[in-house]
């Protein structure tokens, strides 16, 4: 103990005894050669004499002096206070210099951390549940259908059967509207959900109760738990909520609830509505379907597993009761998948994420390397500073240290000014984000991007000063000494060092140019892609109809042919349509194993396709055209034979080389001849998504047969179709002043949002591109003016041998084209590597495509060309006699 | 002066702290003793030798302070702690140890 205890006294005193201990020192060593030369007397030297070898034998004063401070470990303390001082002196000292690598470094380590909060907030914290590890999503699956929603009756049974699961919930999208008190009627994004969907995500309602089983009921369906937003916003919070009434679809619904603002949705498939605080209100989910009623799918399952138990465990439960109830029922090819929840959440934007991160990093790299080369540059200006702090007693090491402090002390003003960037950049970010961009609200910047950005700060400080340091450390003192009037002073090493990294920097920026070329090529392949429809001039808009005002057939079709009507008779209107879905909004209502006529039963099993509802001028509306036969003309027998429409893809696939006019598929195994759909028009493909080349079977059936509450209208106009939405609100206003009009905009925005990922990614590689390749022409510009600046004198006595200042031009520009050529090589060597990442990203073009290759080395080769351009019209132009004399 | 007579690396401590345990002494007289005691081959490197007398006082194996010299000068003496004693013990057992073996190694090649 005393020992310790001794220490500590001993550090103090150096810390803060400092002169005192140096005085110490000092007599210390004195006294020594004192003893030494009074010795060396007593051995009969002259005092003179004495004294020198005393000192001779001693060795350098100072250098002992530092290596005894060294020994002082508090010295480090210290050191790194004065390495710090003396850091930010000289940075001050050089401030062009240092704005501009602070800047560059800024820009970098801001982008990093921008980027890497959306990561952390989307990718590594946890879902905004209570042991959200145990929760995961249940799907039906078939050879046809990756991922398909559940039916209810089914559903039931597997929430009575299995034996891994705590809970299990279900929930289906239910919009309703609501009717102000005078106010327009607004449509709220609603949910019905099954009893114990809030327990199985491990929330509770902040006021009031959750719903029960009982609640699932028929009768007690007018129940509704509310969003802490719209209980805020549309009832200003107010605290006698509980009991309330309102009027929903024209239904008196009782509040029961209100769920705390922590409920976050956990992302749905069907009718697909974005994660986050993102629904307005729930109401119990009931049954209406008869128990043997097994054909409809509609509902997101979720489930929270016991403890201890896997997804793939869960996965064999839940197999077994579907085994059961296919003997039980007529069930056909399906079977279970179980995904965990994150998996399921952050799978589709994972691959995209980590393009991003990859692509921020190499420009990180980028800038390390620039900030290396620059201080390359500075140090071979500081020559003459280190030879003499050596001479002066300076271990290497020291000298290490002081300049690695001073990247350092760079990296952290980068950093806090990157951090400064980030916090602007993240919100840009987020609000450029597709906005069914899986827990964009979880973006922000926190302690962890924090800690995140500081220690890639440190490390690019060490990563980016290292090299500087070490070279600049190992130079000959007495060449550098006796050199010291001269401007220049680096040594060959160095500019083979520099060469080096202005190589790395181009062939790093290659990349990322490769990287951005191939998305914009597969972007504007995207854009380019024929859609299979027009969305030019078209206006879109939602509908609901409530069950309570049009309960029949008759209302539904009445209603929607005469809106159509009243729009085809405004001014500036060539078509309106409506269907049960729009080209790119998500929706799928799909029709498995229907019969074929003529085919066996095993071949009916496996059909599968898109099914819609349309009036007759939907397809014209959105400029669908028809290949042959007719579009529906809007007098078909709501009792007559059903006819149907296929695309392309179905009328292929089912009757090859033949026409598909004229033939018969039908929902029923047994059908009696009412139960038959014709096909009379064969209408031409729309992709499935903007983003693939997939075109699914797809049939529409007449709205006035096949009539539906919800359409989706599109109306055609001649002129811009956004002047339209005023008229288009009236219009429904005139024929039911209740109704609520949702989701109002042309098909252009909808287009365009459904390509907000991909133009999403390809603005941030771009802009990394584009920050990547101004560094590298910079670094170029530095390496080759700096090269000139060294061989003036060479230069001066080319010119007066008889050299032209064209053959200078070349010569110089010849250097920074090896250089480059050299850069591009490798860059393009790595992106053929590299650019595999991108996989599935890419659409249209390969991850090797020839063209965008050969695009980027020679852009690469432009700039970097137009970087050495002014350094050699410098040496060109110059007076060889001044060039002479510059030595 | 041969350069096999350099300290081995480390053992320098061991030397230092050996020559202090039986008396405080002043930096010189530390190097002086060290060359006399061992028939001058050890030379100890003086500038080698304040770094290590401040090192192993920052480890609080030996303590410092200014007394009179016999020839009536003020010089740093330097003597060692009950733990620098301790430390000594250990560092002359493996010493031993150290050389054994050495000699071990060497008798038993020579002998092969």
């Amino acid at each position: 103990m005393t020992r310790l205890f001794d220490i500590l006294l001993l550090r103090l005193r150096s810390l803060f005894g400092r002169s005192s201990v140096e005085r110490e020192l000092e007599r210390e060593l004195s006294f020594h050669i004192e003893q030494q030369a009074e010795e060396n007397i007593a051995r009969g030297m002259s005092s003179d004499d004495a004294y020198a070898a005393a000192k001779r034998s001693l060795g350098g004063v100072a250098q002992i002096q530092e290596e005894c401070r060294d020994m002082r470990r508090t010295n480090h303390i210290e050191t790194v206070w004065n390495d710090l001082r003396y850091a930010v002196r000289t940075l001050f000292r050089a401030p062009v210099f240092t704005i501009i690598i602070v800047l560059t470094l800024a820009l970098s380590i801001g982008a990093n951390s921008a980027i890497f909060s959306v990561i952390q907030g989307v990718l590594l914290r946890p879902l905004p549940y209570p042991r959200p590890e145990r929760l995961v999503r249940i799907y039906f699956q078939s050879d046809s259908q990756p991922k398909f929603p559940m039916n209810p009756n089914d559903f039931r049974d597997f929430r009575e059967r299995n034996r891994t699961f705590e809970s299990v919930a279900g929930m289906t999208r239910h919009d309703v509207q609501l009717s102000g008190k005078g106010a327009d009627p607004v449509m709220l994004r609603g949910f019905v959900v099954t009893a114990g969907y809030f327990s199985t995500l491990g929330l509770k309602p902040a006021r009031g109760r959750d719903f029960t089983k009982d609640d699932e009921l028929a009768e007690r369906f007018h129940l509704a738990i509310l969003s802490d937003h719209l209980w805020r916003g549309r009832f200003s919070s107010d605290p006698n909520i509980i009991g309330r009434t309102v009027t929903l679809n024209a239904e008196t619904v009782t509040i029961v609830g209100v769920m705390p603002p922590e409920m976050q949705h956990p992302g749905n498939n069907f009718q697909a509505v974005a994660d986050g605080d993102t629904v307005d209100l729930w109401m119990p989910f009931f049954l209406y379907e008869s128990p043997n009623d097994r054909g409809s799918h509609y509902l997101d399952v979720i489930g929270r597993l016991k403890p201890g138990v896997t997804a793939a465990q869960a996965n064999a439960d839940l197999s077994g009761v579907l085994e059961q109830l296919m003997k039980e029922h007529t069930g056909k090819g399906w079977r279970i998948y179980t995904i965990p929840l994150y998996q399921e959440t952050v799978g589709r934007s994972q691959r995209m994420l980590l393009v991003l991160l990859a692509a921020v990093g190499l420009l990180l790299l980028i800038a390390c390397v620039n900030a290396a080369n620059l201080l390359l540059a500075r140090s071979s200006a500081r020559v003459r500073e280190i030879a003499v702090r050596s001479a002066l007693g300076a271990a290497r090491g020291r000298i290490i240290r002081q300049l690695l402090t001073e990247s350092v002390v760079i990296a952290l003003a980068g950093a806090s000014l990157g951090t400064l960037l980030a916090l602007g950049g993240v919100r840009v970010l987020v609000s450029f984000l597709p906005a069914d961009f899986p827990r964009a609200s979880a973006i922000r910047l926190d302690a962890t991007v924090f800690a995140f950005t500081m220690i890639v700060a440190l490390v690019t400080g060490l990563l980016f000063g290292l090299a500087p340091a070490l070279t600049a450390s190992r130079t000959d003192l007495q060449q550098s000494l006796r050199e010291s009037g001269r401007s220049t002073g680096g040594s060959s090493r160095q500019l083979r060092l520099r060469n080096v990294l202005v190589i790395g920097e181009t062939g790093l920026a290659s990349v990322l140019l490769i990287a951005a070329g191939l998305m914009l090529h597969s972007f504007v392949n995207l854009l380019r892609a024929e859609p299979g429809f027009d969305p030019q001039q078209v206006l879109t808009a939602s509908l609901s109809l409530p069950y309570q005002r049009y309960r029949t057939v008759p209302q539904r079709v009445q209603f929607y042919r005469q809106l159509i009507a009243n729009l085809e008779s405004l001014p500036g209107v060539r078509y309106a349509g409506a269907a049960t879905d729009l080209p790119w909004t998500g929706y799928d209502g799909n029709a498995d194993g229907y019969k074929i006529e003529g085919r066996s039963d095993e071949y009916n099993q496996k059909t599968t396709a898109r099914y819609h509802s349309a009036t007759p001028d939907y397809f014209r509306a959105l400029g669908i055209s028809l290949v042959s036969g007719r579009f529906f003309d809007g007098r078909e027998d709501p009792d007559g034979p059903v006819v149907i429409i296929v695309n392309e893809s179905m009328a292929n696939h089912y009757w090859p080389g033949e026409s598909a006019l004229g033939k018969r598929i039908s929902f029923f195994s047994r059908p009696h001849e009412k139960d038959w759909l014709q096909i009379v028009g064969i209408v031409r493909d729309v992709k499935d998504e903007p983003t693939t080349t997939s075109v699914r079977n797809a049939f529409w059936l007449p709205h006035s047969q096949h009539s539906d509450r919800n359409l989706l209208v599109a109306v055609r106009s001649s002129t811009d179709p956004a002047l339209l939405a005023n008229q288009f609100r009236v219009a429904v206003r005139q024929l039911d002043p209740e109704l609520a009009v949702a989701d109002l905009r042309t098909m252009t925005q909808v287009a365009h949002a459904a390509l907000s990922t991909e133009r999403f990614s390809l603005f941030l590689v771009g802009l990394f591109a584009l920050l990547a390749l101004i560094l590298a022409t910079f670094g170029m510009y530095g390496v080759i003016s700096y090269s000139v600046n060294q061989r003036m004198h060479e230069f001066g006595l080319r010119m007066a041998l008889g050299a032209k200042p064209s053959d200078l031009l070349r010569l110089i520009l010849g250097q920074g084209l090896t250089l480059s050529v050299a850069g591009a090589a490798i860059g393009l060597l790595c992106a053929a590597g590299l650019t595999r990442l991108l996989g599935s990203l890419l659409y249209g073009v390969k991850a090797t495509d020839p063209l965008t290759f050969a695009g980027v080395a020679l852009l690469a080769l432009a700039t970097t060309t137009l970087a050495c351009y002014l350094p050699a019209r410098r040496a060109a132009s110059a007076d060889p006699m001044h060039s002479l004399r510059s030595e | 002066m041969s350069k096999s007579s350099d300290l081995i690396q480390g053992t320098l401590d061991l030397l230092i702290l050996n020559t202090i345990s039986l008396q405080p002494e002043h930096g010189w007289a530390i190097a002086k003793r060290i060359q006399q005691v061992s028939n001058e081959v050890l030379q100890v490197s003086q500038g080698a030798l304040y770094p290590a007398l401040h090192r192993l006082e920052q480890q609080g194996w030996i303590k410092s302070d200014w007394r009179v010299t016999e020839g009536g000068r003020d010089a740093k003496f330097y003597t060692l702690t009950r733990s620098g004693r301790s430390q000594l013990q250990k560092e002359l057992a493996q010493w031993e140890r150290l050389s054994t073996a050495v000699g071990l190694v060497i008798r038993l090649g020579a002998s092969a």
